[in-house]
């Protein structure tokens, strides 16, 4: 949706492994990453983007059992075109070909790749499996990076409550994930609302999360940090 | 198809005319064949691209249509002109090739190939959070809120059709993958 005007996308080629699509109404070309037109006459122009997150099945449904999810479509789950399971071991190791030279990492290490304060940063999912709740600071903004009960949802958060930063750490032996904030010892959920505690009730404010391989991250913020071990910070 | 030139040369006017037409059908056809490979090569799955080879394949995108069916119409008058004159089989097996390779290009410059490859969803469809059996717990899903109103796409299905358009809590959406 651009300026009232309701616009019908179709793929249309592909940009250093990040798809382009087009627009049926002007022939413009958008770069999926970005919701940029990058040609055509929308040029410049950006969609909206809608605030997502990524999820297990698991811990969405607990989240939402209202929601709805989209259905596989039967001829092309006949034909065996979904991807497998396994899907993610296999794309791991398909070739990388962008002009990306960067060292720091293999291209196909996994970040969850945020963006506050007019900066971006990378977690790699191993340093978010090992040391979650992290606690850190991007663009001047202090965040947390958490990782869900299921071991593979990450969300992130600003850590902030009334102009207060708050220290986060996980609250042992709960099979459900509860954090508690340091300041006041309230008890928040993977929702980031507080379940518990003088703060019941109030709602950190999200920051979305892309999971990401490391190449196709870069590529398109070029000036992205990279969170490492042992960075946590307290305060 | 007279033109100035052949007067200016000894050969039979006739033959140089057919030289001529001969040539430019080559060209047309070669044309044709170019303007659609270009762009479906400078944007293979598992190429780099740059700025300007998108600009380029964006144009070509924009002008293939017109320009491949004019390529194909010129291509066909010149064949059914040097038709009568080429009394081998192997000439006429040519201009025949030529007309096929025109007439492909034009096919080919109405086609969106990556559709061949990742079909759109056409009618996508939907199920209740407790009803959706075809995914698993550790299953991955897309899930944006809009208004109140829920949706989530498993990363499965958007990593076969990629762009999967909907309408949720009264907002379009694309969502993509």
């Amino acid at each position: 949706m651009l300026d009232g005007r309701r616009l019908s996308f179709r793929l249309a080629g592909i940009n250093n492994q990040n798809f382009i699509m087009r627009d049926e109404e002007t022939g413009s070309w958008w770069q999926q990453v970005t919701g940029e037109a990058i040609l055509g006459p929308l040029k410049g122009r950006r969609l909206d983007a809608v605030f997502h997150d990524e999820l297990t099945f698991a811990t969405w449904k607990r989240e939402k059992p209202q929601g709805r999810v989209l259905r596989p479509d039967a001829e092309v789950a006949r034909k065996g075109r979904y991807a497998p399971a396994n899907w993610e071991e296999r794309v791991g190791k398909m070739p990388v070909a962008t002009n990306i030279n960067d060292a720091t990492m293999p291209p196909r290490t996994l970040v969850a790749g945020v963006t506050v304060g007019g900066a971006s940063k990378a977690y790699p999912l191993a340093a978010v499996e090992q040391q979650s709740p992290i606690l850190d600071s991007v663009g001047g903004i202090p965040v947390l990076v958490v990782l869900g009960d299921d071991r593979k949802s990450v969300r992130a958060f600003e850590r902030l409550v009334d102009g207060r930063k708050l220290d986060f750490f996980a609250k042992p032996e709960t099979t459900i994930l509860r954090l508690v904030d340091g300041d006041t010892g309230s008890e928040w959920d993977f929702t980031g609302r507080s379940t518990t505690g003088t703060l019941a009730g109030r709602q950190l404010k999200r920051i979305a999360v892309l999971n990401d391989y490391w190449f196709d991250w870069k590529t398109y913020h070029p000036d992205t940090g990279i969170y490492k071990l042992g960075e946590r910070q307290s305060n | 198809m007279k033109n100035v030139s052949v007067e200016n040369y000894p050969v039979d006017g006739p033959g140089m005319g057919r030289r001529a037409a001969w040539l430019m059908l080559v060209i047309l056809a070669l044309l044709a064949l170019l303007v659609v490979l270009t762009p479906a090569w400078l944007i293979q799955p598992f190429r780099p691209q740059s700025q300007r080879g998108l600009a380029v394949s964006y144009s070509l995108r924009q002008w293939s249509p017109v320009l491949t069916l004019a390529a194909s119409v010129v291509a066909l008058a010149l064949v059914v002109w040097l038709w009568r004159g080429a009394r081998r089989w192997w000439l006429k097996s040519i201009l025949v090739a030529m007309l096929v390779l025109a007439f492909g290009a034009t096919w080919f410059a109405r086609q969106n190939h990556f559709e061949w490859m990742f079909n759109p969803l056409a009618n996508a469809a939907y199920a209740r959070a407790g009803e959706a059996d075809f995914l698993t717990d550790t299953d991955m899903v897309l899930a944006i809120e809009v208004n109140g109103e829920a949706a989530a796409y498993p990363v499965r299905l958007m990593a076969y059709h990629h762009l999967v358009q909907d309408t949720v809590g009264g907002t379009p959406i694309v969502a993509t993958y």
